[in-house]
C-alpha cells in the first residue's frame, strides 16, 4: 500500500539522448529538462549515446506533436486557424492513420501529444487514441472550446496530462474574440473537469480588444482555481488571415505584454505561459539571455522540437503553416525527419536570418519570431514584423500604434 | 567540489508544466520575475527530482531510454 501511495506521489520520469546531452521528460512535476552530457552519464543513461558523436542541429525527434485530429467543430469562431466548420472540410484522416501516427512517435521518442482540431471531442475515436498514446509511454494533452464535453471524456482524468479549455475572455469579452458567445460553454467545461479532478488550464488568444480586459480574465481564472493561463498570439491563418489586421495587437500592447504578465502573475499568482510566436514581445524588453534560456522562453522551434499534423494528416513545423510538399504524412515522420531540406524555413533560420535579426543577440532565443506572421506578410524566411526591434530599425509600425 | 558538479553534471534549461495547446509552443515565463535567481532555484530542485525519478525507474528494471 505505501509502495502505492509512494508511486502516486513521487517523480516519474522518461530519458532521450540529444547531442548535448538529454532531454528528460518529467511527471508531478510536469517538466521538461534539458540537462549535459555528464548529467545523462551520472545517472548511468546513455553512455555514450551515438548521437553525442554527431553535430545535430536539431533534436533526434520531436518533444511535442500537435495532431488536429479534425476539421470539425460547431462553434465558428471567427479566427480559426483550421478554419474548421460544422461539416468539416472533407479530407480529415482516419482512424486507422492516427492509431499509426501515434505509433510511429512513440517509436521516435517524441514525449508530449497536444491533441485539437477542429473541435477535438468531437472525434470519435479521441480518447481511444488518447489512451494508445499513454500505453506507449505518451503524455496526451487536450485544447478544447468545451463543446461535447462527455462523461466519458470526464472520466478520463488518468489518461491526460492537462486539458486547456479556450477561453479569451469573461462574459460578453469572450465574444470579442470569437465571434460567438461560448463563455458559459468554457467556464462549464472547466468546472466539469475540475470537478472531475483534471489539470486545468485556459487557452487565451490575446486581441487587440481583449488587451485591456486581460486581468479581468486572470483575475477569474484565480478565483476559479484555475492555476494556469497560457496566452496565444492572434495567428493569420484560416480565417484568421482576414481577420488579422483588425486583431492583432497595436503597437503599444506588443511593448506592454510582459510587463503586464508578470504584473498579473504577481498579483493573482496564476502561472501565465506566453506562446513561441510572442518571444519578440519578450526580448523587446531585453532580459538575461541565460534566464531565458533556462527557461525554456524561446521563439519559433518548428520542425525542431515542435511537429504538427493537420486533420488530413499532413506534416507541418507547426499547426500555422502549410503542410510541406515532400514530407508526407504523419505516420511515416521517421522518414522524412533527417530528410535533406526539410522544414528547412524554420531550421535554417538561424544561418541565414538577415537584418535586423542577425545583429541581435537574441536571434539564438527569439529566433527570428513568428514564421507564419511572417510568411503572411509574404516571405517566410524573413524577420517578424511585429518584432518591436524590426519595426524601429526597418522605421515599419506593422500594426497600429494604439488601439483606436 | 568544482569536479563533483561537473561529473554530475548541469541541468541547461527546464520547461515547467506541459503545453496542451495544440497550435504553439508555450513556456511559463512566471520565473522571470525572478530573473538570475531562478536559475539558481530550479537548477537544484530539478535535478534532485530527475535523479529520484530516473533513479526509481532503474530500480524497476525498466530500460531508461
Amino acid at each position: 500500500m505505501l509502495r502505492g501511495v509512494l508511486d502516486r506521489l513521487l517523480p516519474r520520469g522518461r530519458a532521450r539522448a540529444e547531442s548535448f546531452g538529454g532531454i528528460i521528460a518529467m511527471e508531478r512535476p510536469s517538466a521538461l529538462v534539458f540537462v549535459d552530457r555528464a548529467f545523462m552519464r551520472s545517472l548511468g543513461l546513455a553512455t555514450p549515446a551515438p548521437v553525442w558523436a554527431t553535430d545535430r542541429r536539431y533534436l533526434t525527434a520531436p518533444v511535442e506533436a500537435h495532431l488536429t485530429l479534425t476539421s470539425r467543430c460547431p462553434a465558428r469562431c471567427r479566427g480559426c486557424y483550421v478554419d474548421a466548420t460544422p461539416s468539416g472540410r472533407g479530407d480529415d484522416a482516419t482512424e486507422v492513420l492516427w492509431e499509426r501516427a501515434v505509433d510511429e512517435l512513440a517509436r521516435m521518442g517524441v514525449f508530449h501529444l497536444a491533441l485539437g482540431g477542429g473541435e477535438a471531442t468531437g472525434a470519435p475515436f479521441l480518447l481511444k487514441l488518447a489512451r494508445r498514446a499513454r500505453a506507449r509511454g505518451m503524455v496526451p494533452n487536450l485544447t478544447t472550446s468545451g463543446l461535447g464535453l462527455g462523461e466519458e471524456l470526464l472520466g478520463a482524468r488518468a489518461v491526460f496530462g492537462q486539458v486547456n479549455v479556450s477561453l479569451d475572455g469573461v462574459g460578453e469579452d469572450y465574444a470579442l474574440a470569437r465571434g460567438w458567445d461560448g463563455f458559459e460553454v468554457a467556464a462549464g467545461a472547466i468546472r466539469a473537469l475540475q470537478a472531475s479532478g483534471f489539470r486545468v488550464g485556459i487557452n487565451l488568444v490575446l486581441t487587440r480588444r481583449t488587451f485591456p480586459r486581460l486581468e479581468r480574465t486572470v483575475r477569474w481564472a484565480r478565483q476559479n482555481g484555475v492555476r494556469e493561463v497560457e496566452i496565444l498570439r492572434f495567428k493569420p491563418i484560416g480565417r484568421g488571415a482576414r481577420e488579422f489586421s483588425d486583431q492583432t495587437l497595436t503597437v503599444d500592447q506588443r511593448r506592454e505584454l510582459l510587463p503586464a504578465v508578470l504584473r498579473l502573475a504577481r498579483r493573482y499568482r496564476v502561472r501565465l505561459r506566453l506562446d513561441c510566436s510572442m518571444a519578440p514581445f519578450v526580448c523587446a524588453h531585453r532580459p538575461d539571455p541565460a534566464v531565458l534560456t533556462f527557461l525554456g522562453i524561446a521563439g519559433c522551434f518548428a520542425g525542431d522540437h515542435l511537429v504538427a499534423a493537420d486533420s488530413a494528416g499532413r506534416v507541418s513545423g507547426c499547426s500555422f503553416l502549410p503542410a510541406e510538399e515532400g514530407l508526407g504524412s504523419i505516420d511515416e515522420l521517421s522518414r522524412q525527419w533527417d530528410r535533406v531540406g526539410a522544414f528547412v524555413a524554420t531550421r535554417a533560420y538561424l544561418e541565414r536570418a538577415g537584418e535586423p535579426c542577425r545583429s541581435c543577440r537574441y536571434l539564438p532565443i527569439c529566433r527570428g519570431g513568428c514564421r507564419a506572421v511572417a510568411l503572411h506578410e509574404g516571405d517566410a524566411a524573413a524577420p517578424d514584423p511585429e518584432c518591436p526591434r524590426v519595426a524601429t530599425c526597418t522605421g515599419s509600425q506593422s500594426g497600429p500604434r494604439s488601439n483606436s | 567540489m568544482i569536479g563533483l558538479f561537473r561529473r554530475r553534471g548541469r541541468v541547461l534549461a527546464v520547461k515547467l508544466g506541459y503545453n496542451p495547446n495544440s497550435s504553439s509552443l508555450g513556456a511559463d515565463v512566471t520565473f522571470l520575475v525572478l530573473g538570475a535567481a531562478s536559475i539558481a532555484i530550479l537548477a537544484p530542485v530539478v535535478g534532485a527530482l530527475v535523479r529520484l525519478a530516473l533513479r526509481r525507474r532503474e530500480r524497476r528494471e525498466e530500460p531508461p531510454c
